[in-house]
């Protein structure tokens, strides 16, 4: 069986498999500050005072307007807190970071879960062994009301990176060298199991750069199978009762994709599409206006330590604004005890407080016509940070050594 | 009260390409929209023919796309949008899963059909969607879509997800 059959067998109290249609028990329904309020409305109509399913199996997050930025937004949020006080959920408000990174923070995810939640980069649970989805508001709602949801089953398939990932490459890199492979369709519908050298020896946080990634391929969801460091990091975080799920690895995969990263080089999206990827020295001196450092897919610690590496006793080009955004609170708790604000506030760069950030307008830091940013995130859809702007997707080393030259600049080449 | 779902379709086709995502069906600008009959002034704003889409669109069109549609976050503002502005339907090569999710559950029909780039923009179409059957009555050709699921067909039937759990047993 493949992972997913797995997770979803053990969901729906029967054995299923790919294609099949089917009802899955959800071990946690999230929602958050957009789409959230949405959710509230679609229940309260529908289901009126009725409680949740499970008010210890549900949570809110707070991260994409935050703090509010206008009376909507403030409004919004004001119905969030308001329907977790009614309910007794747990609310993780505007001191807190990016959705799925708070709930692994929380000891709300472990291997074998099926989570849903109003975030397209749910899947990134994937890098511990749960089934993330990121969903709409009818399917949160049903979810808060049922605690089952309906799903079909994805194919499944086999991507084998490798090879040894080496400063300055990084997970993001090899993420984009995939999409390259795979175009933005080339998982659609389908879940990924991972595997290889490459894989293995990733932390927790390249785990979620790549699985989060997954979106941009179109796919569902991105299995890594959970090792010893995954299970510290969780039991350090208050998991109890955890379970290892294994890969068959088998050869019940719709596809196998075997990659080789011994001599990839930094790679970088160019606009308008995740997947239009080439080597960062391809595009190497064009005139960069900002960057930005952060979001779901590059906003843990090791992200930014990275970052300080390349920043340390230097200042930012003059021409560049530089934004960084630890992905959560405790990120940026421990940023702050490695003295890494100090590096970042020195070199000229403007750091916010945890959340998503620039990774729709609507959030400070947008651009202006003409306007080029280099972009840890996972999108660089044409209008999405600004209508006439055009948006690179990097790596954070490759994001930092473009900040201190002020033109698209390869980690290789410091 | 909820229609239920008619399963005879005519309308004028609205040719998209491939890879259309969420930011152009409606921009992120406009998330903290609720109401929707505001939500429905913006489909498909982002997209290049938004202006000429937004003024002409009328009440039983049917959206025509290639692969991937609604690919991108997962806004279901992008399912209600279409729907507030009249498209009865979509069929697509292919669709993003969310997206696909989206709009069964609020019960707007959509299909899917290989050939579905063959059908030219403005084209007039009659389909059932219980057999899949696609006629373009201006080009005068008969496609056969992809059936959708039983359970699928059950929270069309139903008006929508939410509507269907009220009923549902276990």
């Amino acid at each position: 069986m493949t992972v997913i059959e797995k997770i979803f067998s053990r969901a729906a109290n029967k054995k299923v498999k790919a294609d099949d249609y089917v009802w899955v028990n959800l071990d946690l329904v999230a929602m958050r500050d957009f789409g959230g309020p949405n959710v509230v409305k679609e229940y309260k109509e529908h289901f009126g005072d009725a409680p949740v399913f499970d008010n210890k199996k549900v949570a809110i997050t707070f991260d994409l307007h935050i703090p509010a930025r206008d009376e909507k937004v403030a409004q919004n949020q004001q119905i969030l807190r308001k329907f977790a006080k009614e309910h007794n959920i747990r609310l993780f408000d505007i001191n807190t970071g990016v959705g799925q990174h708070i709930l692994l923070e929380n000891g709300l995810v472990k291997p074998w879960d099926v989570i849903i939640g109003t975030d397209s980069h749910m899947n990134l649970l994937g890098a511990v062994g749960a089934a993330g989805f990121g969903m709409g508001t009818t399917d949160i709602a049903a979810g808060l009301y049922r605690g089952k949801l309906w799903f079909k089953v994805p194919r499944t398939i086999k991507i084998i990176v490798d090879g040894i990932l080496k400063y300055p490459l990084t997970a993001k890199d090899v993420a984009l060298y995939i999409l390259k492979n795979l175009s933005t369709s080339g998982a659609l519908n389908r879940a990924i199991e991972f595997f290889g050298e490459a894989i293995i020896m990733m932390n927790l946080a390249e785990r979620i750069t790549l699985t989060s990634m997954v979106t941009e391929m179109s796919g569902d969801i991105g299995f890594i199978e959970p090792d010893e460091p995954i299970f510290e990091f969780l039991r350090g975080h208050n998991v109890t009762d955890l379970e290892p799920i294994k890969s068959d690895n088998n050869n019940e995969y719709e596809k196998v994709y075997e990659f080789d990263i011994s001599n990839l080089r930094p790679q970088i999206a160019c606009p308008h599409s995740p997947d239009n990827v080439t080597n960062v020295s391809d595009v190497a001196g064009r005139k960069v206006d900002q960057v930005f450092i952060g979001s779901c897919t590059n906003g843990r610690f090791e992200d930014l330590k990275v970052v300080a590496r390349i920043l340390e006793g230097k200042r930012i080009n003059n021409g560049v604004r530089l934004i960084i955004v630890p992905a959560t609170m405790e990120v940026a708790m421990a940023a702050e005890q490695a003295g890494l604000y100090r590096i970042f506030l020195e070199s000229g760069a403007v750091v916010v407080n945890p959340g998503c950030s620039l990774c729709t307008t609507g959030h400070p830091g947008i651009l202006a016509p003409g306007e080029v940013m280099v972009s840890t995130s996972n999108r660089n859809f044409i209008g999405k940070l600004g209508k006439g702007a055009e948006v690179y997707l990097a790596s954070p080393a490759t994001a930092a050594a473009t900040a201190l030259q002020g033109v698209i600049t390869s980690p290789m080449e410091l | 009260m909820d229609k239920l779902l008619s399963l005879r379709f005519r309308g004028t086709s609205w040719h998209f390409g491939d890879d259309i995502d969420t930011d152009q069906i409606y921009p992120g600008k406009y998330l903290p929209l609720t109401d929707k009959s505001e939500m429905a002034k913006h489909a498909m704003e982002g997209t290049d023919r938004g202006e000429e889409f937004i003024k002409n669109v009328k009440p039983g069109d049917i959206i025509v796309a290639g692969k991937n549609f609604g690919c991108g976050s997962s806004r279901e503002h992008a399912a209600i949008a279409i729907h507030g502005a009249g498209i009865s339907l979509i069929i697509a090569q292919s669709f993003a899963r969310i997206f696909h999710r989206n709009c069964i559950n609020t019960a707007l029909p959509v299909l899917e059909l290989k050939e579905a780039n063959e059908i030219q923009d403005g084209d007039i179409l009659e389909v059932n969607i219980e057999t899949g059957e696609i006629k373009d009555i201006t080009q005068n050709k008969i496609y056969k879509a992809e059936p959708i699921s039983e359970l699928e067909k059950e929270i069309l039937n139903a008006g929508g997800l939410l509507q269907y759990l009220k009923f549902m047993q276990g």
